[in-house]
């Protein structure tokens, strides 16, 4: 009984703490704002999906999750490869988009 | 209210049958044409699946011997595509079957091959394609290159500076030169340009539209 209760709070607390806020991607192929409407479109149709950003100069898509919400890597991949392109690399962010867009900033001005 | 509608309408029908890509992603619909003079061409296609499209088109063409309606039921595949860092190429095939009209009637087929490649700031497309009915052979050959001054973010409108350099058998005006002003936003693809502005004779203006749904 004192095991379950252990593992039941692990979970939890396992969960809160790796929730994932966002999915970050470098997209290869993603030259132009017309051909990437594909990406923002279907990801937008996605049930978790609670903002979507697509940064062309840095072929990068970020999707925000919805609270309580979740997308696997495999589901956000194939999304990519339907709308034509290929994912370079791909992750969870516990970051909203609003301070992703923010990083991204800071380090453009810094540079 | 009628000139608006006009242009609405005008925009609808002409857009671009050369631009890169053929078709849109996954379950959508792509219309492209283009409209000048001795040539308009409209098609509509759907893609069911990554890389292949299928739909309708109608070319009007007016060579020199003969004014024909061509309407065909045509198929559009990604033979194979490159995903790089920095940019995009394509290898396409397209194939279309019908019947043509006019000063002909029969059997037409015209396939086709492109091949293009595309980065933020750069821009090359290649493609040859036969079209084929009973004496008829307009055989088209183009080259377009073009650039952009800087580029965008996915919210902005991006514009290009473009050429193509254009060769078609049999048609009324052969050897065709547009340098074109191209727009591109998310939501739409908007060209604007002079077919041979050097020549008053076969000087013609050409404004292209692409929307995917």
């Amino acid at each position: 009984m004192k095991k379950l209760f252990v593992i039941a709070v692990l979970a939890i607390f396992t969960n809160t703490a790796f929730a994932a806020t966002s999915i970050h991607a470098e997209v290869k192929g993603m030259v132009c704002a017309f051909c990437a409407k594909g990406i923002n479109k279907k990801m937008r149709e996605v049930d978790a999906t609670k903002d979507v950003w697509v940064d062309l100069k840095n072929r990068m898509v970020v999707v925000e999750l919805k609270d309580q919400k979740t997308m696997s890597l495999e589901s956000f991949t194939k999304l990519i490869k339907d709308a034509g392109y290929d994912v370079a690399s791909v992750e969870y962010i516990n970051k909203t988009l609003l301070e992703i867009k923010a990083d991204h900033t800071h380090t453009k001005e810094v540079k | 209210m009628l000139a608006r509608l006009s242009l609405a309408l005008l925009l609808l029908v002409t857009l671009p049958a050369q631009a890169a890509a053929l078709m849109g992603f996954k379950d959508s619909a792509m219309f492209m044409s283009e409209f000048s003079r001795d040539r308009k061409e409209l098609m509509l296609n759907y893609s069911p699946a990554v890389g292949h499209a299928f739909g309708v088109e109608t070319m009007w063409m007016r060579g020199e011997k003969h004014t024909n309606l061509i309407t065909n039921i045509n198929y559009t595949g990604l033979i194979k595509r490159w995903n790089m860092p920095g940019g995009q190429a394509n290898l396409w095939f397209m194939t279309g079957i019908g019947e043509v009209s006019g000063d002909s009637s029969g059997f037409s087929y015209s396939p086709g091959v492109q091949f293009d490649y595309e980065t933020t700031r750069v821009y090359f497309l290649a493609k040859a394609r036969m079209v084929r009915a009973p004496h008829i052979q307009y055989d088209t050959y183009s080259v377009q290159g073009g650039f952009s001054l800087y580029e965008t973010s996915f919210e902005e409108t991006q514009p290009w500076f473009v050429v193509e350099a254009r060769t078609t058998d049999g048609m009324a005006m052969r050897n065709e030169i547009t340098p074109a002003l191209r727009l591109i936003n998310q939501n739409y693809f908007l060209e604007l340009g002079i077919t041979n502005p050097w020549d008053s004779e076969s000087r013609t203006p050409r404004l292209n539209l692409m929307l995917t749904f």
